[in-house]
C-alpha cells in the first residue's frame, strides 16, 4: 500500500482542483472559514511551526495553500501520514476547525 | 434544542467576558484608556503570554513584564549542555523582541502581590497597577523535603532544577569525575517540573562516563516514586547503550531516603550509605514564592486554577500559568506553560477588551534524549472536563522502535526547541 505523504497528497489535491466545480466548494465563503477562529487554534502551531528553516523537520506551515492545508491535516486525523505530536494535534479537531485552521494558515505570514 | 456550534460558542462566551471584563475594571484603568496587563516572571509561560497579548491585543493593552533576569537560560535542554549536545549560550534568550514586540520589561524583582489594590509592589519600593495580573513564577525549590539538604548544601549536591549557576555547577561537577566514581541521584517525589527530565539526565551522566571510557562507574537512583515517565523506553535505552552502569531503585528496594550529608557527601538510605563522587538532589517542589505569599497557593504548594481559563480559583483578576499552577493531568513542562499562557492571554484580552473568546484548548510534547540520535517522546492533547485539565488523546514512545525514527525525534525536538524558544521570547 502507498503511504500518504503531503507531497503526494498535494498532487492528488491539484488533480482534483483542476475541476472548477470543485475549487468553488473549497473556497473560504463555501466552507464558512472562521478565520478568527483559526488564528487562535493557530497558537498550538506555532510552538512548534514558527521558526522553521527550509531543512527543518518541521516545516513552515504559513502562507500554503489552503486546501493543501487541510489535506494534510486530515491525513494526521486518519492517521494515513505517520508522527504521533501531529497524530495527536489532528486527532481533535472537527471540520469546522480545520478549515478555520487551513484559512487562517493561507493568509498568515511567517513569525518574523 | 438549539444547536449551538463553536463559533456561537465563542461568540457568546466573548461577549459575556468581555461584559464580565469591563464591569470588573476599575473606573481609573478605564478613565486611563488601556487596560493594563501585569506579567511576573518572563519564562515559558509569562513570555508568552506578554508577547500573545501584546501581539493579539494591537495596542489596546498595556502589558508589562516584570522580570529580574536580563537573560533567561531555559531549563529545558539543559540536559543536553550536560551530555555536552548543547553549549550554555545556545540555551539563553534575551528580551530584546519581546520588548519590540510592544511589552514594557520591567528587570526588577517582583516582591509582593497587593491584591486589594491590585498592584506589583517591586523589591525597590516600586509599584506597578493592574487591571489583570498573570502570575508565571515557576518553582521553588523544597530543600526540607530531603533530611540534611539546604540551600547551602546544593553548593555541594547541586539540583540544577533551575536553570543558570546550578546547572553550570552539576556539569563541572561531572565533568571532575574519574572512572570509579559514583553518581547518586535522588529523584523528586510528584508533582515536579518535567517529569521525564531526571531520566533523561541520567542518561546525559551515563553518556558522558561512556564517552570518558568509564568501565567502573555507576550512577544510581533513588527514586521515591514507584514508576516514572516513559519508564519502558528509558529502561530498554539504559539497558543497550548503558549496560549494568544504571541502577534504578523505587522505594521497596532502598526502604527509604534517610537523607545527605554534605559535609561527608554522603547518602543514606534504609539499607546502604553512600559516598558517590557526585550528588544529584532534586528536592520535591512548590510554586515560587510570590504566588504563596500572595494566597494564590493551596495546601499543596501549588496554584489552583480554573481549567477553562487558567484563572485563579482564588483572585478572579490573576491568572496562573507554567509549573505554579495546578493544571491536572498536564505535566509540569515548558510546553505546557506556553499553553496555558495562550489559554490565559485569549480569556485576557476577551475580558478587557471586546474580542472572542473561545474555547480553552492545551497540548504538551516533551522529547528525550537517551543517547545520541536515541530520542523518545511523549504527549497528548488537553481540555477542560468537569472543572479538571484532562487529556483528550495521548501517546508514548514505544520499545523496539527504529533506530531512524529515533533519530528523526531528535531531530524534530531541536526543532521544536528552536520554534518554542522563538514562540516564547520572539
Amino acid at each position: 500500500m502507498r503511504r500518504a505523504t503531503p507531497a503526494r497528497i498535494s498532487a492528488t489535491l491539484r488533480l482534483t482542483l483542476g475541476c472548477g466545480m470543485a475549487l468553488s466548494l473549497l473556497s473560504p465563503a463555501a466552507y464558512g472559514a472562521d478565520i478568527e477562529y483559526g488564528r487562535y487554534l493557530s497558537s498550538e502551531c506555532t510552538t512548534c511551526h514558527g521558526a522553521s528553516q527550509a531543512d527543518s523537520t518541521i516545516p513552515n506551515i504559513h502562507g500554503l495553500d489552503q486546501a493543501h492545508i487541510a489535506e494534510v491535516i486530515k491525513a494526521y486525523r486518519t492517521k494515513a501520514l505517520p508522527n504521533p505530536v501531529m497524530q495527536n494535534v489532528a486527532g481533535r479537531l472537527g471540520d469546522e476547525e480545520i478549515a478555520a485552521l487551513a484559512a487562517y494558515f493561507a493568509t498568515a505570514k511567517r513569525p518574523k | 434544542m438549539t444547536n449551538i456550534t463553536r463559533r456561537h460558542f465563542g461568540i457568546m462566551a466573548g461577549a459575556s467576558l468581555s461584559t464580565l471584563g469591563l464591569s470588573m475594571l476599575s473606573t481609573p484603568a478605564l478613565a486611563q484608556g488601556k487596560p493594563r496587563v501585569v506579567i511576573i516572571g518572563g519564562g515559558p509561560g509569562g513570555a508568552t503570554a506578554a508577547r500573545y497579548i501584546a501581539k493579539e491585543s494591537n495596542g489596546t493593552i498595556d502589558v508589562t513584564l516584570i522580570e529580574p533576569l536580563k537573560t533567561f537560560t531555559t531549563c529545558f535542554f539543559s540536559n543536553l549542555y550536560v551530555g555536552g549536545f548543547r553549549d550554555y549560550k545556545s540555551l539563553t534568550h534575551n528580551y530584546d523582541k519581546v520588548r519590540k514586540g510592544g511589552v514594557k520589561v520591567v528587570h526588577a524583582l517582583a516582591a509582593s502581590i497587593d491584591r486589594d489594590k491590585k498592584q506589583v509592589v517591586l523589591a525597590g519600593g516600586g509599584k506597578v497597577p493592574y487591571d489583570r495580573l498573570l502570575v508565571a513564577p515557576g518553582i521553588d525549590i523544597k530543600f526540607d523535603s530531603v533530611p540534611g539538604y539546604s540551600e547551602q548544601a546544593a553548593e555541594v549536591m547541586p539540583h540544577a532544577w533551575k536553570p543558570g549557576a546550578q546547572t553550570q555547577l552539576l556539569v563541572k561537577k561531572l565533568n571532575a569525575l574519574k572512572d570509579g566514581d559514583q553518581i547518586v541521584m535522588i529523584a523528586p517525589p510528584n508533582p515536579y517540573r518535567c517529569p521525564p527530565g531526571p531520566y533523561e539526565r541520567v542518561s546525559m551522566f551515563a553518556h558522558v562516563l561512556k564517552k570518558k571510557g568509564f568501565k567502573k562507574s555507576r550512577i544510581v537512583i533513588l527514586d521515591p516514586k514507584p514508576a516514572f515517565s516513559k519508564q519502558a523506553v528509558f529502561s530498554e535505552g539504559w539497558e543497550k547503550y548503558y549496560p549494568g552502569m544504571i541502577e534504578w531503585q523505587d522505594p521497596k528496594i532502598h526502604g527509604g531516603i534517610k537523607g545527605v550529608d554534605a559535609k561527608t557527601g554522603e547518602v543514606k538510605t534504609d539499607f546502604t550509605n553512600y559516598k558517590p563522587g557526585l550528588v544529584n538532589v532534586i528536592p520535591a517542589q512548590m510554586a515560587g514564592k510570590i504566588a504563596r505569599d500572595a494566597g494564590l497557593a493551596n495546601q499543596s504548594g501549588f496554584c489552583p486554577i480554573d481549567a477553562a481559563s487558567m484563572k485563579s480559583t482564588v483572585d478572579p483578576n490573576i491568572f496562573v500559568v507554567g509549573d505554579a499552577s495546578i493544571a491536572g493531568e498536564m505535566p509540569k513542562s515548558a510546553f505546557s506553560a506556553n499553553s496555558q499562557a495562550k489559554v490565559a492571554a485569549m480569556v485576557i484580552r476577551a475580558e478587557l477588551t471586546k474580542s472572542r473568546a473561545f474555547p480553552a484548548r492545551y497540548s504538551n510534547t516533551c522529547w528525550s534524549l537517551i543517547a545520541p540520535d536515541v530520542d523518545v517522546k511523549v504527549g497528548a492533547s488537553y481540555e477542560p472536563v468537569d472543572g479538571v485539565i484532562k487529556a483528550a488523546n495521548s501517546f508514548v514512545s514505544q520499545r523496539n522502535e527504529s533506530a531512524d525514527l529515533r533519530k528523526q525525534n531528535y531531530k524534530e525536538s531541536v526543532d521544536w526547541y528552536k520554534g518554542i524558544t522563538a514562540d516564547i521570547f520572539g
